[in-house]
């Protein structure tokens, strides 16, 4: 265990590891100088104690008064779990019917049937790739976050998935867009009987699909992005700038991909949008290039490797 | 202008010259005010000097009496100096005729 100060008694000891467990909080090297300062000083039990406290709170404070951190939360943070958590619902909506479909309702003769595996393959391939472009998509937006400056990194980190999941939760998009729509006087839609309704009967499907699919498809590949966007503060200026516009061009795909979330550009750009959305064919690679970024990384590893075991 | 608070570190670490860092500008500005010195307040009023440039710190080597860990140590800049100077010329000239600079009692 971590060194902590001279009394040995069984309430310090408690209070040395509330100590320690407060301090985690902190920066590695502020955590270092802080618990040196209450060994050297001699800072034990309830006045330990409320002193990390203190610097913690100060701290979490600090970032909460930070301009950058609401900016960030403003333009890329609440835009990008919002389409995020929507095209999530989409997609988990779409992988519980072909699941419940094909797993809960498998039969074997079907398997003699040329046009099953015609339409399994054609369904599995888009599937895939609708899985895929998800996946690059939230790890871009991850990348994104991950280029925050360090000070608000952690609390736009938290902000997102905290947003993401309240989102996907109580179907924000939907619930925005219906709001939308009432607001503009545009008729709603008739609620119609849920053709779905075995489906969603299920409570694997109804309940926890979903939120495999958001924690598979975006959580994980945006967790990822934060901490390769982190990383590339650390690579040449010009090489971030091309990292970061790609990572950009891919978020604002999305945002045209996303039928609906144009207008929350202004009405005149979501009708102009929507009304030339067919001839805008968004090739799937633009949207894929974090596979091409890693392949690039691979490639360079690989060679680095290759040219160490030459020496 | 810095702030008293501000003031009483820059002193401190002035004083203590190498051997300036958290803990003992802590024990300098209890000793000199009687008054307690939380680490939150000190840590974050360091980091306000550093950004103003009034100050430098880095980490130094770990210590054993410290339980292996090393040190946050401050060292005053030239214009923190001259902000702690002008703060101090500031106080002594505000201060001069005041009751407790010259030991008469003006409360009746």
């Amino acid at each position: 265990m971590d060194n902590e100060p001279v009394d040995h008694s069984m309430n310090s000891r408690k209070s040395w590891l509330v100590v320690l467990w407060l301090s985690e909080l902190l920066g590695q090297a502020e955590r270092e100088a802080v618990l040196g300062d209450l060994t050297e000083y001699g800072d034990s039990g309830g006045r330990a104690i409320a002193n990390v406290l203190g610097l913690v709170v100060r701290r979490k404070t600090a970032v909460l008064l930070d301009l950058r951190l609401w900016l960030s939360v403003a333009f890329v943070v609440l835009p990008v779990s919002f389409l995020l958590s929507a095209i999530a619902h989409a997609t988990a909506g779409e992988g519980a019917v072909y699941s419940w479909m094909y797993l809960n309702n498998w039969d074997w003769a079907l398997t003699r049937n040329a046009g099953f595996w015609l339409v399994l393959r054609e369904t599995a391939m888009n599937f895939s790739i609708t899985c895929l472009v998800l996946v690059c998509w939230s790890w871009s937006a991850g990348f994104l976050i991950g280029c925050f400056p360090n000070a608000v990194l952690q609390a736009g980190q938290n902000t997102f998935i905290l947003l993401l999941a309240v989102s996907f939760l109580v179907n924000a998009p939907a619930r925005f867009i219906h709001f939308w729509m009432f607001l503009h006087g545009l008729p709603l839609r008739p609620s119609l009987p849920d053709t779905h309704a075995p489906i969603t009967a299920n409570v694997f499907y109804h309940v926890f699909f979903p939120w495999i699919v958001l924690a598979i498809l975006v959580i994980l590949p945006a967790l990822s992005g934060i901490r390769q966007g982190n990383r590339s503060l650390l690579l040449k200026r010009k090489m971030r700038v091309v990292l970061l516009t790609a990572a950009t061009i891919s978020v604002l795909v999305m945002l045209i991909h996303e039928p609906g979330f144009g207008f929350l550009l202004g009405a005149r750009v979501g009708a102009w949008l929507w009304r030339n959305r067919n001839a805008m064919p968004v090739p799937p690679w633009l949207c894929c290039w974090p596979m091409f970024y890693f392949l690039a990384i691979g490639f360079g590893r690989y060679r680095r490797r290759k040219a160490a075991m030459a020496r | 202008m810095i702030g008293e608070f501000e003031y009483l570190i820059l002193s401190s670490a002035a004083r203590l010259g190498a051997e300036a860092y958290g803990a003992s500008i802590r024990i300098e500005i209890e000793k000199a005010t009687g008054r307690r010195c939380s680490i939150g307040a000190l840590y974050t009023t360091l980091d306000r000097l550093e950004m103003k440039g009034f100050v430098t710190t880095w980490m130094g080597e770990p210590t054993r009496e410290r339980g292996g860990r090393s040190k946050r140590r401050v060292q005053v800049t030239a214009t923190g100096v001259k902000e702690a100077s002008n703060f101090f010329r500031a106080i002594s000239r505000i201060s001069k005729g005041a009751s407790w600079t010259t030991n008469r009692s003006t409360t009746r």
